[in-house]
């Protein structure tokens, strides 16, 4: 399609303005100041049983109302998105820090945080895992009743003991990777009351309402019409909003009190309570033939996945299929293992297992390519997945990969970067300049797994067309990038399309905002839906305009004929039609990718429909004295199929670039350490190097107008960049994330540099 | 606790009301004055969403006492857009997409303002360094100094013209 009005058009988010008026309203600035304050009294320890919980004198506090525990709780004391391991209300023991002991409604924060330290509970310690290695070991404390090992994923075809055999060049290396919290800017909030026809209403924070829905309502033991959650405009999420948060704990107080409440985190409750991304360790071993052309992957994994399971077994699973990296790789034995311990519990943020395993399999590719003399561009084209290619699961695909092409966007701006750029005198002489690259794959949509999405479009007898979807826009952009798709199909500009989204009373499930998944299979949805409408609409105007279809168009809320556009019928009077014939005023659309599960044994089958690809390259300067590494430029390739808005792809990019960024030099979570901003280091403007992104199409067939996801590919190839370039820069690889001063320090001391400059 | 009485000027008008004597100024001015526009994110003065402008400064709102805000001159992000017009910082934030989830926005416009009002030819450096307190965790920041730039710009022709 060349000729499209919307799709790839730079226009304005259908909400931005209210933001850019400040009058947004955020779930904290929904709440009437005088509902109730609720507060979690939390564990404060890692490991113990309860022996007793004592409220009575919390509860004779002034201004205090309520205090719950578990036995208030109606139905499932349990969340979780795929297991449901995880008690709203602690049940006899605590497993990690954040666990809620009680839950505190009262008139003021004061007499909320007073009833807090009122509440009386008898512990008795038990011994805390920190470390999942040592869960796994033999006699380990369990910290579940079933023991510590959650999953285990196996991922092999072929045999890779001979392919190591025959190998040109084997690399067999460690490599461990931090907790990240995700630090979206609005900690969690929520507020909730009863409406006047009795139904639990929530509004909240929240990636996925309709899951939110389905977790509260088997926690109340109602059914779901009698819980309605809307989705707050919600200030960014990044994978930490898909658990449930305040939501259960606000309706367990509104169904006992009748009465409005509300449950805002402070920034170092949602630290403490909310999921991180796995740390992992991860061991792995790769082989090329003489060409650098890959042989075999083996590798283990083993994931911290903390006290609970979240997404922590999609987590496993994506975490190995993808360990192959975005390659042809005829040989693999990869396994990942999801371990219980004390830690919080960590889930689903920005990829899924993919950063931490982009990290081990791209600075192989750079080992490789040192050992061979080849330049890392080239061996990762050369490696790079084309059609045909079969990958570790034993899926064959065809379409839509567009590596190749990212490469070869990045290899002019690389080969300039090494000629003339690293070889000029740094802007301070203990500085050295590096440059490197990192690739990555990103399966689009859940793992192994359907995962259908939903939509309607209506339109109603004065001509207005409105959109429902489930999906939540969590700052991302999909409310614009669906209008933009059924303007597109209806002829009408995307400003002028009405919007309801990510409300359960009005809309049906469009699962999360996560796995970069929306655009793809909300998209489809969204589009589906329009094109039902878009034919209907042509259908009745054959009859009213007598003209063939085929010479009919949509056009501005009208359907015209194409060779003569004055002799048009407007949407109104189309609609009107539809309704005294009976005939539909809604239409439904659903979409759900083709996958099949993966075998239990070897991990074959079909994980994903398709795949987004890209390509970064990171310049740096690393002060060997210091160790601080300045990023100064990223040039960013990505395949997303069709980009449906540029101007939002770009906002990505740079914005998944920085989370890369952070995750390769500065953030690390740790316990009882970084537990708020203040030790808990982001990068701030200062730090941002020049970001360059590239839009690659390789349309993807199954894709609406081609198009695959950007989310969480933006970040994935950033660490490995800029680790690739310190390398190149002080000739010294680090293996642990972050990249911070003490390590690069460290790598500097080993590499000769720091001693060279006296220090 | 007894209420203390605060005066001042917000947005151009003047304004009273009721306080408690250990109320942060970015609650008087959520909850008081209905200034929703004014975020809390981290509350330990890290993160720049409460940034207001003070006495022609930027400050964060959750470090302050609202008892300081007692004749002052305040402005929030309510206050940008006049008789209708949205201010060049808001038109600028949108053209070149430098809103994504949103909540640090106004701090940031705050900040922005605040600069291009002492130094209405800042240099990208300045813009830079000037905005450097505030955490976007979205866009990556490239949107927001090239938003910043433009507004200046457009702003330098608006007085000019």
């Amino acid at each position: 399609m060349t000729d499209a009005k919307y799709i790839g058009k730079d226009l304005i988010h259908p909400r931005i303005w209210e933001k850019a008026r400040g009058e947004a309203l955020f779930a904290a600035d929904l709440a009437p100041a005088d509902c109730l304050v609720l507060k979690a009294l939390r564990a404060g320890r890692h490991h113990a049983e309860i022996v007793s919980i004592d409220c009575a004198a919390a509860e004779k506090l002034p201004g205090v109302v309520r205090v719950f525990t578990a036995a208030d709780i109606p139905g499932r004391n349990a969340m979780g998105i795929i297991n449901k391991d995880h008690p709203v209300l602690a049940v006899g023991k605590v497993r990690s820090w954040g666990d809620a002991v009680a839950l505190v409604a009262a008139e003021t924060e004061e007499a909320a945080q007073a009833a807090l330290r009122a509440i009386k509970v008898e512990w008795k310690e038990l011994p805390a895992i920190l470390d999942p290695r040592e869960a796994l070991a033999e006699g380990a404390a369990k910290i579940h009743a079933e023991g510590n090992l959650l999953y285990k994923r196996v991922v092999k075809r072929g045999d890779v003991d001979a392919a190591f055999a025959q190998a040109h060049h084997v690399v067999e290396k460690s490599y461990k990777t931090p907790f990240i919290e995700h630090c979206y800017m609005e900690p969690d909030a929520g507020f909730g009351y009863m409406s006047d026809d009795g139904v639990i209403t929530i509004e909240v924070c929240t990636q996925n309402p309709h899951y939110d829905l389905g977790d509260v309502s088997a926690m109340m033991g109602l059914p779901e019409e009698k819980i309605r959650v809307i989705q707050a405009v919600t200030g960014g999420g990044f994978g930490g909003k898909l658990d449930i948060s305040v939501q259960g704990y606000i309706a367990l107080a509104v169904h006992h009190l009748k009465r409005p409440v509300r449950y805002f985190y402070n920034k170092e409750e949602a630290f403490l309570a909310t999921c991180k991304r796995h740390p992992m360790w991860i061991d792995i071993k790769t082989a090329v033939d003489k060409d650098g052309k890959l042989l075999a992957t083996k590798c283990r994994i083993i994931e911290d996945g903390g006290a609970y399971g979240s997404y922590g077994i999609a987590v496993a699973t994506r975490a190995a299929v993808h360990a192959t990296g975005p390659y042809d790789v005829p040989n693999t034995d990869i396994e990942a293992l999801e371990v219980y311990t004390n830690n919080t519990f960590t889930g689903a943020m920005r990829g899924f297992g993919t950063p931490q395993i982009a990290f081990a399999y791209e600075s192989q590719m750079d080992l490789h390519a040192q050992a061979l003399g080849l330049d890392p561009v080239e061996i990762r084209f050369r490696n790079a997945l084309r059609p045909g290619a079969i990958l570790a699961t034993g899926q064959q695909v065809e379409h839509s990969l567009g590596l190749p092409d990212c490469l070869e966007a990045v290899r002019p701006y690389y080969n300039e970067a090494v000629a003339k750029w690293a070889k000029e005198t740094p802007s301070s002489p203990s500085r050295r300049r590096g440059v490197g690259v990192g690739a990555m794959w990103y399966g689009v949509g859940n793992t192994a797994a359907q995962n259908p999405s939903t939509a309607q479009i209506a339109i109603d007898t004065e001509g207005a067309v409105t959109v429902f979807t489930g999906c939540a826009d969590i700052g991302q952009g999909s409310s614009l990038v669906l209008l933009q798709m059924a303007g597109e199909i209806l002829g009408i500009h995307p400003d002028k399309l009405k919007l309801v989204s990510a409300d359960t009373k009005f809309t049906t499930n469009a699962g999360a905002s996560s796995a970069s998944r929306q655009t793809y299979i909300s998209g489809n949805a969204v589009c589906i839906a329009t094109a039902s409408m878009a034919d209907m609409l042509l259908t009745r105007a054959v009859d009213r305009l007598k003209v063939a279809k085929d010479d009919l168009e949509l056009h501005d809320f009208t359907v015209r004929q194409k060779s003569k556009p004055e002799h048009s019928i407007s949407f109104a009077k189309l609609a009107q039609n539809l309704h005294h014939l009976g005939l539909p005023l809604t239409f439904s659309g659903f979409f759900d990718p083709v996958t099949t599960p993966l075998t239990p044994e070897d991990g074959q089958g079909v994980p994903y429909a398709t795949y987004a690809f890209a390509c970064q390259m990171a310049q740096v300067e690393v002060d060997v004295l210091t160790g601080e590494v300045d990023v100064k430029k990223v040039v960013a390739a990505h395949d997303v199929g069709r980009a449906i808005s540029p101007i939002n792809l770009a906002g990505q990019i740079a914005g998944g670039v920085a989370i890369g960024q952070g995750y390769a030099l500065l953030e690390e979570f740790e316990m009882g350490t970084t537990e708020s901003l203040k030790d808990y280091h982001l990068a701030t403007t200062t730090d941002m190097p020049e970001v360059v992104p590239i839009l690659v199409e390789a349309h993807e067939p199954s894709g609406p107008f081609g198009a695959k996801g950007i989310g969480e590919p933006s970040l994935i190839p950033t660490a490995p960049a800029i680790v690739n370039a310190i390398d190149m820069a002080l000739g010294q690889r680090i293996y642990a994330l972050p990249a911070s001063l003490e390590r690069v320090l460290e790598a500097s001391k080993a590499a000769g540099h720091f001693d060279k400059f006296g220090g | 606790m007894s209420e203390i009485t605060i005066t001042l000027t917000l947005n151009g008008e003047s304004r009273e009301g009721r306080a408690l004597p250990a109320q942060t100024a970015v609650s008087f001015l959520r909850d008081v004055m209905g200034q929703k526009s004014v975020k809390e994110g981290c509350g330990i003065g890290e993160c720049g969403a409460c940034t207001i402008i003070f006495n022609g400064k930027a400050v964060n709102s959750c470090l302050m006492p609202a008892a300081q805000l007692n004749g002052a001159v305040v402005e929030t992000t309510e206050g940008l857009e006049k008789n209708g017009q949205p201010h060049p910082l808001q038109e600028a934030f949108v053209k070149h997409n430098a809103i994504q989830c949103g909540y640090c926005s106004p701090g940031f416009m705050m900040n922005a303002k605040a600069l291009l009002d002492h130094s209405p030819s800042p240099s990208r450096e300045e813009v830079t360094k000037a905005l450097a307190g505030n955490i976007c965790r979205c866009t990556g920041y490239q949107q927001i100094v090239d938003a910043v730039m433009d507004a200046s710009e457009v702003m330098r022709k608006g007085a000019a013209s």
